[in-house]
């Protein structure tokens, strides 16, 4: 009785989730697709790709971000080495989006409520989503099976590969479901999932590059370890299931335990009058960002600590000839550490973006609900409210760019990295990624301003963006294209010097596209 | 200047006009509410009442037409017009993680109150609302008496009320209706939106209906019944008299000795008439319910008699 109308809210779900779920399929297979079909071509014989396959290998940058290439005479390997993992975790993305929405976003709405009313049983919300993310991640590892094939990859490895990104999936379903249980806020249980996604994908980051068992604890390392295309481990393969079946039931539980539209964290009574300092369209952003900003501050220090700290211990990577010959190349360990580090501040850059725009993104959520239209009811002006998204934003971001600095500073001089000079270095080295955040930020709050319900714009961007920095090149688009991400503009500090023409033009761009959006938001209509 | 300022509307819409792409929410719209009066406006869902109320906060910019509020342009002096006003808007959405103490006291600040001055402590009493839950925790009719507390807790000039009292129950209403009253009496001009027609019915000194973005009624609630038929019944001793031949006179009904029909003013008198001679033994007229003016307004443009409606 209690799962009665699974099924119904299964069609419910998929056909609300289409749109949504089919554009992320499109893009995930199409980017498998180009990876698989381009890597043939752009190194024709085995020796060029071993030789490419020892190259990722032996940078210590790219091993964290992809993860090692195990067997470098395979193919497969090489062409779906950005998929395996970094991929893996857009894919995860996708998971906790589509089960928080008809779970956790549901009951704040008040949406399960009016469904609870109809004969639809306790438990079908949640085993629907669970089944509903089930579904796509079969659908999702069956294409990424058939698109590699079709892109020239052999069957047997395809079908492994397809395998570990269904896992993937399952498990991101459990992981939602879990923390979706625990507070009664969408945007927190959100928040709780991203975390522990983040805090997977830097255990096996460290894993790979320096403590090898750290990678076990990951399902990001599972997919590298169940060595898809030779030698397959397929009782790796379990694994996946069993935990996302351990996190489902445990999610099962904690609902049992708790009632609807509650969390299983009690809501603390907040303070019966308001601060005196909560007097206007600024201090009220402040205060309604204030947890997210504490919990981004500590995520980003923990973040820059972590890869900071891998910098000075890539030592162990470099025992191979290959590994010997490209230090040799870029001048010795101190460059190579400067490389990883460029490439950690370069992600950690684009990942701070995240936080811009869900600001952004809940600025427009206000005026959808109708918040904004009470505070300009009050003697709110119009450019004070949009004053207090842009700088919680953009103030925001850059502080969050500052404490990634410090904390990579202190992780890379903790772990015995040549702290001295360096601390300065690698301050300035995340500090000059802040243009491109404010370019991307400013974008998003453009779309805001034409339309409240464009927000998505700029989420939408910032993943086309890191599309065109990741695989952009290996696709040989035209240069401009490439060029249209900030990111890529961005100087490469430690590795490069400072350049002052990138930083000026992307702060200048950034800067119009503000006053544009500034100009249009002080004279649409509000709703 | 002074003299001008107090007898010059505090509300004036004329021909007001909003169009969002090819739909016209708003159609030559009138509307004049003056200084200290309580002003029902009445319209059906989707007449574009909270359109014109949007429009008078300066969220939408107008189409067509002139609207003021003090005598500014709601457009382009918003802040200086929200200074002196309160508003509570239909659908009211709170800030998750506020408590309703914080978002009171942060509105009351907004508008350039002083929440410590307030009455504040006083309605969260008579509204029986604990101000310490999230903003996520209250139901629909806790929210609506957040903005209500907020908007009542300062004496301001002007109270935009959209459809104030939805969510709330009949005791709780009872209190805004006290409310209401201890503003009007000092001073403050209220502009009431409502769907609830015994409660403008009690509150309002003049209503405006409105159909479709166009004003159709406005006046007091006197001189609208005064427009409208009356329900006449009557029980006669002697021979029925002919009714349907009396002008103004509709949906005449016999049942044996009783006899029931509507009646526009001018009909009165001869009905009445009719009836004495033929020995009016019981006699009850009623004067139109709003309901009806409601539904006449709504059915006719112009709110004339409504053809072949039985009531």
């Amino acid at each position: 009785m209690t799962w009665t109308g699974t099924g119904l809210l299964l069609r419910h779900g998929l056909r609300r989730d289409r749109a949504l779920v089919g554009g992320w399929l499109v893009v995930l297979l199409g980017v498998c697709y180009a990876s698989a079909s381009a890597t043939a071509s752009l190194y024709p014989t085995v020796r060029e790709q071993v030789s490419a396959a020892e190259t990722i290998n032996a940078s210590p940058a790219i091993v964290a971000l992809y993860g090692p290439i195990l067997d470098v005479h395979n193919v497969g390997e090489l062409a779906m080495t950005k998929m395996t993992v970094l991929y893996a975790v857009f894919v995860a993305i996708m998971f906790l989006v589509v089960v928080r929405r008809h779970t956790r976003t549901d009951e704040e709405s008040g949406r399960a409520e009016l469904l609870g009313g109809t004969a639809i049983g306790r438990n079908a919300p949640m085993a629907a989503s669970v089944l509903e993310g089930a579904g796509i991640a079969l659908a999702l590892g069956l294409l990424a099976a058939v698109v590699d094939v079709v892109g020239g990859l052999p069957v047997r490895g395809s079908l492994f590969f397809g395998a570990s990104w269904f896992g993937i999936g399952l498990v991101a379903t459990g992981l939602t479901a879990v923390a979706c249980q625990l507070s009664a806020s969408a945007r927190t249980c959100a928040a709780i999932t991203g975390g522990a996604l983040g805090v997977l994908f830097l255990v096996r980051a460290v894993g790979d590059t320096s403590i090898g068992w750290l990678s076990w604890l990951s399902p990001f390392g599972w997919s590298t370890q169940l060595r898809a295309w030779s030698d397959t481990r397929w009782w790796v393969l379990l694994l996946y299931p069993v935990a996302a079946g351990l996190l489902v039931a445990l999610a099962q539980t904690l609902r049992a335990h708790r009632d609807l539209g509650s969390g299983l964290v009690a809501v603390r009574p907040g303070p019966a009058t308001g601060s005196p300092r909560l007097t206007d369209a600024i201090s009220l952003s402040v205060r309604v960002h204030g947890p997210m900003i504490a919990a981004w501050t500590g995520a980003v220090a923990v973040l820059g600590l972590v890869l900071g700290a891998i910098a000075p211990n890539i030592g162990d990577l470099l025992d191979s000839p290959a590994a010997r010959r490209m230090m040799e190349r870029v001048g010795g360990v101190g460059a190579l550490q400067d490389t990883l580090l460029t490439a950690e501040l370069s992600i950690s850059a684009v990942v701070i973006t995240c936080f811009a725009i869900a600001v952004v993104g809940h600025t427009g959520a206000d005026e959808q609900d109708g918040r904004t239209e009470q505070v300009l009811a009050t003697a709110t002006s119009r450019s004070r409210a949009f004053l207090a998204t842009l700088l919680v934003a953009g103030v925001g971001g850059s502080w969050l760019l500052l404490v990634t600095g410090v904390a990579t500073s202190l992780g890379f001089g903790a772990s015995g990295g040549a702290i001295g000079d360096s601390f300065g270095r690698i301050l300035a080295a995340a500090l000059v990624q802040a243009p491109a955040v404010w370019l991307v930020t400013a974008l998003a709050v453009a779309s805001f301003a034409l339309r409240s319900g464009w927000t998505f714009l700029g989420w939408a961007l910032l993943v086309l963006f890191l599309m065109l920095g990741q695989v952009g090149e290996l696709l040989k688009l035209p240069g401009w294209v490439i060029g249209l991400s900030p990111y890529g503009h961005v100087p490469k500090m430690p590795v490069e010097s400072f350049a002052l023409a990138p930083t000026l033009v992307l702060s200048g761009i950034a800067a119009a596209l503000c006053l544009g959006a500034w100009g249009r938001y002080r004279t649409r209509d509000i709703g | 200047m002074a003299a001008e300022e107090a007898t010059r509307p505090v509300i004036e819409v004329r021909g007001l006009v909003k169009r969002f792409g090819r739909a016209t929410a708003l159609d030559g719209l009138d509307l004049v509410v003056q200084r200290g009066e309580v002003h029902g406006f009445l319209g059906p869902n989707g007449a574009g009442k909270s359109t014109t109320i949007r429009a008078l906060l300066g969220l939408l910019q107008v189409s067509g037409g002139v609207a003021s509020v003090f005598g500014l342009d709601p457009w382009r002096d918003a802040v200086q017009i929200h200074r002196r006003l309160a508003y509570v808007p239909g659908d009211v959405s709170l800030w998750p993680n506020l408590s309703g103490g914080e978002t009171i006291d942060m509105l009351i600040r907004m508008r350039g109150g002083n929440p410590e001055q307030s009455r504040r402590e006083e309605l969260l009493e008579r509204f029986q609302l604990d101000p310490t839950k999230r903003g996520r925790a209250y139901s629909k009719g806790n929210r609506q008496k957040v903005a209500l507390v907020a908007a009542f807790a300062t004496e301001s000039e002007l109270l935009i009320l959209d459809e104030p009292t939805s969510g709330l129950d009949p005791l709780m209403e009872e209190v805004f209706n006290e409310c209401v009253a201890q503003h009007t009496e000092a001073g403050a001009t209220v502009l009431l939106s409502s769907h609830i027609l015994s409660e403008v019915e009690r509150l309002a000194n003049r209503v405006t209906i409105i159909r479709e973005g166009r004003t159709v009624e406005t006046g007091t609630l006197a001189d609208l019944r005064h427009l409208h038929r009356s329900h006449v019944r009557a029980d006669v001793s002697g021979a029925m008299p002919e009714l349907n031949g009396i002008a103004g006179v509709h949906d005449v009904t016999i049942t044996g000795s009783s006899v029931s029909c509507t009646v526009d003013p001018e009909g009165l008198s001869p009905v009445l008439e009719a009836l004495t001679r033929a020995g009016v033994r019981a006699l009850t007229s009623t004067p139109p319910t709003l309901e009806e003016l409601f539904l006449d307004a709504y059915r006719v443009p112009g709110g004339s008699a409504p053809e072949g409606s039985a009531r």
